[in-house]
């Protein structure tokens, strides 16, 4: 198995009638990994999910799994586990059934199936339950006898689509460090798509991020917040500001009036670049800037989101900035309210260089995703100085 | 508003629908159960009093009490056949998504409640009679020498019954199929079952209240037709629809028609409300 990995995935495309939901390159997933799956509603993750399952039918590429060749293989041969997000419990079976399910259908010896039952049981906590039907449980109950269920077959992969969506915000926190427990205990390889950034970010080993159909970045939680390799990354990740302009004679983006230090940008070029709402800082109106980068603006909306403020500050140019100011308690240091006159700071290094010597806006939407991450993290060899 | 005002506003909605019922549904069934204790003259003519006479007859005279037995055989056996023809078309029509073609096909399904049952049986007529198209294709291609004895045979009965009563089954066996939860299929196959093992462990567990509901429809209202039967059967079919059917229109014996009615009528209700009855406790201990 030199190179290759625990899954493969090369060239996958799917779709209906002439539209192509997923156009995919491609996807090594590694053994024992938590890969998410990220993207908006319609961005081809559920059909990426469903064709690794079986329930899609690609229309080109092939699904290698442990060195088989699944393509064509239906749903009921593939040996994965997937886990829904309304449960998909057997209503009419008992817990301890609805785990044995698949089990039974491998004709293992009854003493076995107890053993690993009780086994798959233990792991979600729930050997207590294992006589009551899934309608006496409560939705997080339900999702972990629906793990493992899944679980008990012992899957090469265990695919999660969007798992926690159906449960409350404490619920799913709950199940996020539970899920993440139960995989580092049993090395399983797990998908898990969601459209829900700090699921991903906080659960994986890998984050694929996905946008029409095809994979904008694939790395770690930290190398795709804090490298995004494409707009799209950046705004759907964190919600960045997204700044695009030409480079002046001093080397400053100018982005209609705004100006960011960048450090290497050519002048005359134009660039695209990024800045996280944490990362600007609110400054008075009056206060001098000291290096010439910044922007002037007005406070249009502020609101208090708890652990910090979320604040619109509209620019001279007509550019809307979201800035995100942590709360430090008192209300001694809560940023001004709508009206006042504010000055944006930020710091060279928090500025995310996405493109230099742009041609177009979308110039490098649909290119490799790794030659975007190397061109996003200023490696790339022939793309820098003049 | 109190909760008691509401509760009166709640009885208004349905008042002209109890009032209808009442008007045109239970007083007759009262006068016709009034009917059934009246004793006669030597004509067959109700006289005032009460007497046990009519439900007496009902069940000692073999006439009778036979006719109930083999109209309650005839039921189940249509509501059997009801249930096994009319799941593979609900389980096509709910499997279908959304859209012209099952919209048509659902209309071919309902389309004989369109028509009258007495036109339908007609049909029946026309296909089984002795040089009717049944009967024309048999002995055509040399299956048989002569035309058969189609009508007034028993099993002619049970097939136009069954055609007649089908829809009814269809229609709640749809329902039941099309609100399964298609994750179990999924979840089923993810797990290693394949198609017959997914029908058999989840979907046909999951239809069973289409089934007991559509099989308790057809039940009920097989026990009570007669117009189909009387058709396709004629006047000596010994079902009980018939031979009440026969009783008013050439005995003339209104009481005992009137008898011979209700013990049909509880006979019904008695097995559906058991049945459904035994259903429902047994689907509160599967689901918990």
């Amino acid at each position: 198995m030199s190179g290759a990995g625990h899954v493969e995935i090369d060239d996958l495309t799917a779709g209906y009638d002439g539209a192509r939901i997923l156009d995919l390159d491609h996807l090594s997933i590694h053994r024992g990994e938590f890969l998410s799956i990220l993207g908006p509603s319609g961005c081809g993750k559920t059909t990426l999910l469903n064709c690794v399952a079986g329930f899609v039918e690609p229309t080109g590429g092939r699904i290698v799994i442990d060195g088989d060749d699944v393509t064509a293989l239906p749903p009921y041969r593939r040996g994965l586990g997937l886990v829904f997000q309304n449960y998909a419990l057997f209503p009419h079976m008992t817990v301890a059934d609805n785990v044995a399910y698949g089990l039974k259908v491998r004709r293992l010896g009854k003493a076995e199936v107890a053993e690993r039952v009780g086994e798959a049981l233990r792991l979600v906590n729930l050997e207590d339950f294992a006589g009551r039907r899934p309608r006496q449980l409560s939705g997080g109950q339900q999702q972990r006898v629906a793990i493992a269920r899944a679980l008990a077959i012992r899957p090469a992969v265990l695919l999660l689509d969007e798992p926690l969506s159906n449960l409350d915000a404490k619920l799913r926190r709950e199940m996020r460090v539970e899920l993440r427990t139960i995989q580092r205990r049993i090395g399983t390889t797990m998908v898990f798509v969601t459209h829900d950034q700090e699921e991903a970010l906080s659960l994986s080993d890998r984050v694929a991020v996905m946008n029409a159909g095809r994979i904008e970045q694939l790395g770690t939680p930290d190398e795709v917040y804090r490298r995004p390799a494409t707009r799209f990354v950046a705004q759907f990740i964190g919600a960045a500001n997204v700044l695009e302009g030409t480079v002046t004679a001093a080397g400053l983006l100018d982005a209609g009036g705004i100006l960011v230090g960048a450090g290497t940008l050519r002048p005359g070029s134009r660039a695209v670049v990024a800045i996280r709402p944490e990362r600007i800082r609110l400054d008075d109106a009056a206060a001098p800037a000291a290096d010439g980068t910044g922007a002037g603006g007005t406070v249009g909306y502020r609101a208090f989101a708890g652990d910090a403020w979320h604040v619109e500050v509209h620019t001279a140019s007509g550019r809307t900035i979201t800035v995100q100011v942590a709360d430090t308690g008192g209300g001694v240091a809560d940023p001004p309210g709508a009206g006042t006159a504010v000055t944006l700071r930020w710091d060279p290094s928090d500025v995310i260089i996405l493109d230099r010597d742009a041609r177009d806006p979308d110039g490098d939407r649909g290119g490799d995703p790794a030659q975007a991450a190397h061109r996003a993290a200023d490696r790339d060899p022939d793309g820098g100085g003049p | 508003m109190t909760r008691a005002t509401r509760r009166w506003r709640g009885a208004g909605y349905v008042l002209p629908l109890v009032v209808f019922l009442t008007a045109l549904f239970l007083v007759p069934l009262v006068q016709l159960l009034r009917l059934s204790f009246n004793p006669v003259d030597a004509y067959n003519a109700a006289l005032p009093g009460f007497t046990l006479s009519h439900y007496g007859r009902v069940l000692t005279e073999p006439y009778f009490y036979g006719a109930l037995l083999h109209t309650l055989l005839t039921a189940v056996l249509v509501a059997v056949l009801c249930v096994l023809l009319a799941y593979p078309a609900a389980y096509l029509l709910a499997g279908r998504r959304p859209g012209t073609l099952r919209t048509v096909l659902f209309v071919i399904v309902i389309s004989p409640l369109l028509t009258s049952v007495v036109v339908r049986t007609y049909g029946w007529v026309v296909l089984l009679s002795g040089n009717g198209v049944v009967n024309r294709v048999l002995v055509g291609s040399g299956l048989i020498d002569q035309p058969a004895q189609l009508l007034t045979s028993y099993p002619a009965v049970v097939v136009s019954v069954t055609h007649v009563l089908l829809p009814f089954a269809i229609i709640p066996l749809t329902t039941a199929l099309g609100g399964l939860d298609h994750n179990l299929h999924r979840a089923s196959q993810t797990l290693g079952a394949g198609p017959v093992r997914t029908f058999l462990r989840v979907t046909v567990p999951l239809s069973l209240p289409g089934v007991v509901t559509g099989a308790l429809i057809v039940f009920a209202l097989a026990m009570g037709i007669y117009i189909t039967p009387l058709l396709v059967g004629g006047v000596t079919e010994p079902l009980a629809g018939i031979r009440v059917y026969d009783q008013v229109t050439t005995v003339f014996d209104y009481p005992v028609a009137a008898a011979l009615s209700f013990a049909l009528l509880v006979i019904t209700l008695l097995s559906t409300t058991l049945l459904g009855g035994a259903f429902r406790i047994w689907e509160r201990r599967l689901y918990g």
